[in-house]
């Protein structure tokens, strides 16, 4: 391949790469912790959220197509991005440059926080056709034994706020990235609209979490009709 | 801290790829000393503090005001230039090394030419004729005036590229003050007439991309050159040509 192929594939991949962390992983993050958060209102809104999306039309490539795929391509990249840097916020020790120091740490640790929670929760659901209204019961028994004791607890606690410290951190990145901030002054002020917005997602989660450990509730399936 | 004597510890390297060892030196205190006068200093006595005899250290330096960047090394561990390095305000030993980014000549004289190169890829110039005149250039407004001057004012010493993470010695990685000059040459009126070939130099590998948002390279800079908003003002610039690639060509 000549270079100037090289150099557009390069471009457009890591341009896309910051484009997916907006739409669509980013987006289905909002989605996901807005949903699950219904679980601190009660199980039943929680359990027809969950109802409407296992009998969505097409599922499988609703989940294949915008999640799975935008997720795996995202890391992928990310892992490239990861080791073509080398931090040294020891050494130059100023704010934005942990931040770029620890957007990289907390990418990694989404990562393996995803493929634990995938193989708890997607992956048995599919493999004992545990789907449409069948889901919610087995969905909701998982996560209860998951919030039974504090390493299920930690191990999502940590999860959580390593993606909503990406997700934010990555928006004000994105931002910069595509040229929508440029100022300094406009890039400090939407630093701290970002930073708020992570801080309510951080806690839609970490509500989500206390609510499952406070209140295990089993469901049976919905009875459609 | 002993008033008297100033000590250094140096970084040293006989010649390109070669081991690096390191020396200490001692030598009278002065008022007002900066990191060059005390390598001036060695140079008239090249005698370690255990009183060895070696060859003088060498370095870069030339207008000595903080203007051409030459004497650009790692002072005490962060990059700045020796000349406005004063020994008051360091910490002692002070500790000299060469740039990490740049290959190293000797000691700590690194060589800072792809910098250059970057420059001529990105067309970091105003093409003023070609076969023909051609003739008077579009009026700048004071505004862009001003703009243009923090920007002009680079002195391509390097610091923001050997504080950068994403800056390395093996990869390709354009940096902040080759993006700097694209926006400062993009902004003026005639030096436009290049943007598409400019832009098109740092959409690439090592280009714009690359670019991590650590923003320690504005942090760094002797020059206090917005750098940060030259990155993002690049990235508009390239989000836009990229969709006028797609959509509009």
């Amino acid at each position: 391949m000549d270079q100037r192929t090289r150099d557009k594939i390069h471009y457009l991949i890591l341009k896309t790469h910051s484009l997916t962390g907006l739409i669509p992983v980013g987006a289905f993050l909002v989605l996901h912790f807005s949903i699950n958060s219904l679980r601190t209102v009660g199980v039943w809104p929680y359990q027809i959220s969950i109802d409407i999306i296992n009998n969505l039309p097409f599922l499988m490539w609703i989940e294949v197509g915008f999640i799975i795929i935008p997720i795996l391509f995202h890391s992928l990249v990310g892992f490239y991005i990861y080791f073509s840097g080398k931090p040294n916020p020891f050494r130059y020790n100023y704010p934005h440059n942990w931040m770029y120091t620890l957007q990289r740490l907390s990418g990694v640790v989404v990562f393996a926080f995803l493929i634990y929670h995938l193989a708890t929760t997607v992956v048995p659901k599919v493999l004992y056709g545990n789907t449409q209204f069948e889901a919610a019961p087995y969905l909701i028994h998982v996560m209860n034994q998951e919030f039974k004791s504090w390493d299920g607890r930690i191990i999502y606690a940590i999860g959580i706020m390593a993606a909503t410290f990406h997700f934010s951190s990555g928006l004000w990145g994105f931002c910069i990235s595509w040229g929508i901030l440029i100022g300094r002054r406009a890039q400090t002020n939407a630093g701290y609209i970002f930073a708020l917005f992570g801080l309510v997602l951080t806690i839609m989660g970490l509500a989500t979490v206390l609510e499952f450990s406070l209140h295990p509730v089993g469901v049976e399936a919905t009875q459609p009709g | 801290m002993n008033k008297k004597i100033v000590k250094l510890k140096i970084k040293r390297q006989d010649k390109p790829d070669a081991q690096t060892y390191w020396q200490e030196f001692t030598i009278p205190y002065k008022e007002r000393l900066n990191v060059i006068a005390c390598l001036q200093d060695i140079q008239r006595n090249p005698t370690t503090q255990s009183g060895e005899s070696v060859n003088p250290v060498t370095w870069d330096c030339n207008c000595l005001e903080e203007v051409c960047g030459s004497c650009t090394m790692l002072i005490n561990g962060k990059v700045r230039q020796a000349c406005t390095a004063l020994i008051d305000s360091l910490e002692q030993p002070v500790l000299l090394e060469p740039m990490s980014k740049f290959p190293v000549v000797r000691d700590l004289q690194v060589d800072r030419s792809r910098m250059f190169e970057n420059l001529k890829k990105v067309k970091a110039w105003v093409e003023i004729d070609g076969t023909h005149d051609i003739g008077e250039g579009p009026i700048m407004s004071d505004k862009v005036r001003a703009q243009r001057y923090a920007l002009s004012e680079c002195m391509s010493c390097g610091c923001c590229l050997e504080a950068c993470p994403q800056f390395s010695l093996t990869n390709n990685f354009m940096g902040a003050a080759t993006f700097s000059q694209v926006r400062l040459f993009n902004l003026h009126p005639s030096g436009s007439m290049l943007k598409e070939e400019r832009l098109d130099a740092v959409m690439g590998e090592g280009g714009i991309t690359d670019c991590g948002n650590a923003q320690v390279c504005v942090e760094v800079c002797p020059k206090s050159i917005p750098l940060t908003e030259s990155i993002a003002d690049i990235g508009r610039q390239t989000t836009l040509q990229t969709l006028k690639n797609i959509f509009v060509k």
